[in-house]
């Protein structure tokens, strides 16, 4: 594959640098209240809390997110040489959920016996590991059941995929059932794929976690152009399929089990992101990979804050994953007829 | 390829809503009120309510003018005009800041924490006030009316609601109990479990609820109430038209017409309204001897 140009490739990222740092500013300049950016930067109240500590921290967090799905989304895309995979629909997110959903109801059980033990359980750290795990084991899942006589056939992943989230939402109705009340509150708060206040802390790990996994992505992105010409190609042409396809793996499942465990399960990032992305910046992994993630990111906080501002005369707002979803879906179906034709 | 395309999309179309099912309802943290946040005022004099029940609490001590804003559930004349601020388990933390509160009352839930910790951390005092039984409702009027600084207000309140408690057990004493089934919500049906908050009122009423299990809220199968053969139906959901009890007619109680309204949801909302709630279940529970 030709390399991307230095033009072409700078241009690309610095639109998307570009694009985050404009919708973080839209962000924190939009919502509910009128407030002056001038008085919340000369320390004014309320206007500095609410600048500096709601729209800020809930934009970065969105950025965070976004970039997750959105790379995760692209590096799945090339895995399973399918346009229509991504985190969501292939289960991957259901499985982060389901993964934190089984660290949280551990932690309401251990509170019983012992409170302080049954709040640390239940403390970020754990939980992020709990998500990423899910979402290690339901890839590993979808791409073990998606191979037919020793190949991978992407359609079959993607059916194993979509069977194993409505699995694992029923598991996680199930689970809340179980759990206490105010536990199922905090469960399904969490699940609705919503961006809300996480503490400075989780909000630093998550965004650690995510900088690794994409970092790690970017990384593998020239290996994944040869993984996208199919196993045997791949291997013909020096590169180790099962090394690289276990660390792609890991780096994508990482970031989206971070990613669910900051938000709960924000569908389609990962599948609009990368298909406009790849219109800009065509189909070299190497330039794809990181433009997505940065893409990815401002697409998030726009959802966002479109969520913030739509319902705003209800005095109401709906979790950023119905957003996504209502835009996803119709999308997601759009590229299916697309791939049906051309196939 | 055709029909595995077919079949992706109706799969995926499938899975979507499965993951938004709705809890039946909100639950409250056991255990004591906190403080969250910096030390509050010894006088508040700019408050916002996070919940209905607590609303009332300030309205029933006299210090309505000093609420600054409300949920969007709040229907109470005395705060008809004030800003609202998102709802019970979704408050905007931005409307919240924006009015400038120097005391924010939080009926602890575990939905809304994340919000409300982030409204602490920026400087609002936040009291959380775990209300679930009627202990909690007497001692929430008491916290209230000391974090006002009118713990005289608080006390009296306690004692009238202690009273109306007494009143009502003295006269319930003397009638025959009457095995209940509460109706929260007909389709599913809910009902108010032990534990809850109504339970607790139907006991003080001369009640013995059938609902069994260890649930306050549970989504209860038909077929259990129509065993456990309740004496009398109430009909709590006073949101829903009263018709729609017509579904549950599998229910003896309900196909002989034993089923008890209540005029509104004054039984679901632990705070003041415990008074008028005891009365309206009081009639409801021993028609016979409440008319006069």
């Amino acid at each position: 594959m030709k390399r991307p140009t230095a033009g072409r490739a700078s241009a690309a990222l610095a639109l998307g640098l570009a694009a985050v740092a404009l919708s973080v500013a839209l962000s924190c300049a939009l919502g509910s209240q009128h407030i002056s950016v001038v008085a919340a930067l000369s320390g004014l109240e309320p206007d500095r809390s609410i600048l500096l500590g709601l729209r800020l921290p809930r934009a970065l967090l969105g950025a965070v997110v976004g970039c997750a799905l959105a790379a995760s989304g692209t590096a799945l895309q090339a895995l399973l040489r399918n346009p229509l995979a991504e985190p969501f629909v292939l289960g991957v997110s259901g499985g982060a959920a389901l993964g934190g959903t089984v660290v949280l109801l551990a932690a309401a059980g251990l509170a019983r016996l012992s409170g302080p033990a049954g709040a640390l359980l239940a403390s970020a750290p754990p939980v992020v590991l709990g998500a990423v795990a899910g979402a290690v084991g339901s890839t590993a899942l979808v791409f073990a059941l998606g191979r037919i006589g020793g190949r991978l056939v992407p359609e079959a992943a993607l059916l194993v995929g979509i069977v194993f989230n409505a699995f694992a939402a029923g598991v996680i109705t199930i689970l809340k059932v179980l759990v206490p009340p105010e536990q199922a509150a905090r469960l399904l708060y969490w699940l609705m794929g919503a961006l809300g206040y996480e503490t400075a802390g989780t909000l630093a790990a998550g965004a650690a976690l995510v900088g690794v996994a994409t970092g790690a992505l970017v990384l593998l992105s020239g290996q994944l152009n040869l993984l996208s010409l199919g196993d045997e190609e791949a291997a013909s042409l020096g590169v180790h399929v099962g090394r690289a396809r276990g660390a792609v793996f890991l780096a994508a499942s990482t970031a989206t089990g971070a990613a669910v465990a900051l938000s709960g399960m924000v569908g389609f990032v990962g599948l609009i992101v990368p298909h406009l992305v790849r219109r800009l910046a065509g189909p070299d992994h190497r330039l794809l990979v990181p433009a997505s993630a940065l893409f990815g990111a401002a697409f998030l906080v726009l959802a966002d804050t479109a969520a913030r501002l739509a319902f705003l005369t209800l005095g109401s707002e709906p979790p950023v994953g119905a957003l996504t979803a209502f835009a996803g879906g119709p999308f997601f179906l759009w590229l299916l007829r697309r791939s049906g034709r051309s196939a | 390829m055709r029909p595995l395309t077919l079949a992706l999309a109706l799969a995926l179309l499938a899975a979507l809503p499965a993951r938004a099912a709705p809890e039946p309802r909100p639950g409250a943290a056991a255990g004591g009120a906190e403080w969250l946040g910096p030390p509050p005022p010894a006088s508040p004099r700019r408050v916002v309510s996070l919940a209905p029940s607590l609303t009332d609490v300030v309205v029933a001590l006299g210090e309505a003018a000093r609420l600054a804003g409300v949920t969007r559930y709040d229907d109470a004349p005395e705060v008809k005009g004030l800003p609202r601020v998102g709802g019970f388990l979704d408050p905007s933390p931005e409307a919240v800041l924006a009015l400038r509160p120097d005391l924010v009352l939080w009926l602890a839930d575990g939905g809304a924490f994340p919000a409300v910790r982030r409204i602490a951390a920026l400087g609002v005092p936040v009291l959380a006030l775990p209300v679930v039984d009627v202990p909690d409702v007497l001692a929430c009027a008491r916290l209230v009316g000391a974090a006002l600084g009118n713990a005289a207000a608080g006390e009296r309140l306690a004692r009238s609601l202690e009273e109306a408690i007494e009143r009502t057990s003295r006269r319930a004493a003397a009638l025959p109990r009457v095995r209940v089934l509460m109706v929260v919500g007909r389709e599913p049906l809910v009902v108010a479990g032990p534990g809850s908050y109504p339970d607790a009122l139907l006991r003080i009423a001369g009640g013995a609820n059938v609902a069994e299990g260890n649930r306050p809220w549970p989504i209860y199968p038909l077929e259990k109430a129509v065993a456990a053969n309740p004496d009398l139906v109430l009909d709590a959901a006073a949101n829903e038209p009263a018709e729609g009890m017509a579904r549950l007619a599998a229910i003896p109680a309900v196909r002989a017409g034993r089923v008890a309204r209540l005029p509104n949801d004054d039984a679901l909302r632990p705070g003041p309204r415990l008074v008028r709630a005891l009365d309206d279940l009081l009639r409801a529970l021993h028609p016979e001897a409440t008319t006069p």
